[in-house]
């Protein structure tokens, strides 16, 4: 038995065409009874009343939505082939391609751990680490309900050294890859004799077997019962909720026993767990910025018409002339590409994101337009944050709340205007309002 | 409706052609398809004039030209061989090729290759579109031609075989992307030498 052929695909589901070993390899591990094959497509046909049901299920990342599957001919298997695009982006699955499952004995560990954080907790911390403790011990799922900024990945530190000690392999998820490196880095002091890998879209091949695992939720789909606890980060984010593969996948990563846990500021009912702590205040210990309502009738009209609504004008000149940074929210791409003017402007598929919020930090640049791509994981000094168009639909309470959370995180400036400005106030804007000012009392 | 590129969903505008079935569907949304720019470089064939390729193509028409939004959907479609985005284009080729006189040739990729890809994207990109064609050539060259300088590309000895009999028509080339020439110019001089009488191309890209 191959020893890194072990070390890599244990806990992995994986596709054959990807792997970096020779053919004949896993040929011979295949034979022996070491790695497992699965179709990479299923098919279920089911004799329904009228002809043929079919339906497809991609074995990877259990996508069951038909209209991503895609039907042609073949030229290797030289018959029709179907293909799952929702994961297209890891490498073709296909019905002739094949996916290797590790069959044999997991791989282990060999290092001896080593704690190495010297920073402390402020009391409510302590108080949700050591709870968040007792449950990771006693195997059952906790969500650590915690406010924008109250500096959640310290508290994960004592439960994941306490795991890694017993020998079990840990998981951190997180929605986005500038997450996961920011992580990885503070992961990798706190943890230096640990072998870590940070797993994302285009990350590095990395050796060796590794205890912890810092992954993106996406790349979950390329694991299958790997890990012994599974700590969601960010567990609301849009991605993760939107899509119901992502939860799935988080399951399928898990062994049977294992337990789950989650952390985020605004839990949705879906996560259920059996336990709860939650953690109301900043560290630095001062009230969140409270969101405050402004109408802007017709906005979208305005907008549409080339001109820039009044207030929403005073609002970004003001901010300007006091040389403060500030974000503007708005609820369509569309509507930022045709924003009148020339600030910069962020969105998804934007190719350097990354380098505007850091002109934004560094003062380069008065203010940013941005999408709800930024609306949560990034921290600007003293930023003040407008939502045009608030009342809108993917503005629902947990993006406002994650939203206003992007204000006051700072020692030095705790504070910091929050506006939602509106056509009509939504039940989603008061629901948001009414959970900050919640937490503040 | 859901876009094949960006894959949120979106209402296809209603038209009479839809409605009498003669008009293709969209499947893309408007705002990822209004990405791709219509190609408006005029193609010069001074680079052949002097060589034994002088007055092998007639004409040549590419329809977009080479930008971020097409190098993205070369990409996901070559490279991470989503075949569904042939339909990107069904159609614009097809209301490019109507009207047009003559036997479609799509240019043909090395058998190895296309075992490789699993799918021949050029003739995809025509079916989907709806449009009849002939195989009437084989690769015979297994080098990528993208890999190579423009004059190697020029002095490469034949790409390609005719594999059946070609007549005294028109012949329409098709390729997915137009660079150099080369391989265009390969083709059609081959097509012409056995007895073409006229020899057009069509490119979906202008590289």
């Amino acid at each position: 038995m191959d020893k890194q052929l072990q070390q890599f695909l244990t806990g992995r589901n994986w596709l054959r065409e990807h792997t970096p070993f020779p053919r004949e390899a896993i040929d011979a591990h295949i034979e022996s009874g070491h790695i497992h094959l699965k179709p990479g497509i299923q098919k279920d046909e089911n004799q329904a009343l009228f002809g043929q049901l079919k339906k497809y299920f991609c074995n990877r990342c259990h996508n069951t939505t038909q209209h991503l599957f895609h039907t042609f001919h073949c030229a290797r298997c030289n018959q029709n082939c179907t293909y799952c695009r929702h994961c297209i982006r890891m490498g073709r699955v296909s019905s002739c391609s094949e996916l290797l499952l590790w069959k044999g004995d997991h791989a282990r560990g060999a290092n001896a751990h080593e704690f190495a954080w010297s920073g402390r907790l402020t009391p409510l911390q302590q108080k949700a680490s050591e709870e968040l403790l007792s449950s990771v011990q006693q195997n059952k799922s906790h969500l650590l309900h915690a406010v924008c900024g109250a500096g959640k990945t310290e508290l994960l530190f004592p439960s994941i050294f306490r795991c890694l000690e017993q020998g079990k392999r840990v998981c951190v998820a997180a929605p986005r890859t500038d997450v996961i490196l920011e992580l990885f880095s503070r992961f990798q002091k706190v943890f230096p004799k640990t072998t870590i890998h940070a797993l994302y879209g285009g990350a590095p091949d990395q050796e060796g077997f590794a205890e912890l695992i810092l992954t993106t939720t996406h790349q979950l789909y390329r694991f299958e019962q790997a890990f012994d606890v599974i700590f969601v980060d960010e567990a609301d984010a849009f991605p993760y909720y939107a899509d119901e593969t992502l939860q799935r996948a988080v399951k399928k990563a898990a062994k049977q026993d294992a337990g789950i846990h989650y952390v985020t500021a605004t839990p949705t009912k879906s996560l259920q767990t059996t336990n709860q702590s939650v953690l109301s205040r900043r560290y630095h210990g001062h009230d969140l910025p409270v969101p405050r309502f402004d109408s802007l009738w017709g906005y979208a009209r305005q907008l549409n018409k080339g001109k820039v609504p009044l207030k929403l004008q005073q609002w970004i000149e003001e901010k300007t002339k006091t040389n403060t940074p500030f974000l503007v929210f708005l609820p369509t791409i569309e509507m930022l590409e045709n924003f009148p003017g020339d600030l910069p402007r962020v969105h998804a598929e934007h190719p350097d994101r990354k380098e505007l919020v850091m002109h934004l930090r560094e003062k380069k640049i008065p203010g940013l337009l941005t999408t709800t791509i930024l609306e949560r994981g990034i921290t600007i000094e003293n930023v003040h944050v407008a939502v045009v168009g608030a009342e809108q639909k993917i503005f629902t309470s947990s993006a406002l709340i994650q939203i206003s959370g992007r204000v006051g995180r700072s020692f030095q400036y705790p504070d910091g205007d929050i506006v939602f400005f509106h056509h009509g106030i939504s039940r989603e804007m008061d629901k948001a309002q009414a959970a900050i000012e919640g937490w503040n009392r | 409706m859901n876009c094949l590129i960006c894959g949120d969903a979106f209402q296809p505008v209603p038209t009479w052609g839809k409605l009498f079935l003669y008009e293709k569907e969209s499947s893309t949304c408007n705002r990822c398809f209004s990405k791709f720019t219509k190609s408006d470089t005029t193609i010069d064939f001074s680079d052949f004039q002097g060589t034994h390729y002088e007055g092998a193509v007639d004409a040549v028409t590419a329809l977009y030209s080479y930008n971020e939004a097409m190098k993205s959907y070369l990409h996901q479609y070559k490279f991470l061989q989503d075949v569904a985005l042939a339909q990107v284009f069904a159609k614009t080729l097809h209301e490019t090729f109507e009207g047009k006189e003559g036997i479609v040739v799509p240019i043909p990729m090395h058998p190895e290759k296309l075992v490789q890809r699993t799918f021949a994207q050029v003739d995809e990109l025509l079916n989907s579109a709806g449009i009849p064609f002939q195989h009437l050539l084989t690769k015979t060259a297994t080098s990528e031609q993208g890999k190579k300088t423009r004059k190697e590309r020029l002095e490469a000895s034949p790409l390609f075989e005719v594999r059946a009999s070609v007549e005294a028509k028109n012949y329409i080339l098709y390729d997915d992307i137009y660079t150099t020439g080369a391989t265009i110019h390969h083709a059609a001089k081959l097509l012409k030498d056995v007895g073409a009488t006229r020899v057009e191309a069509i490119t979906l890209i202008k590289g």
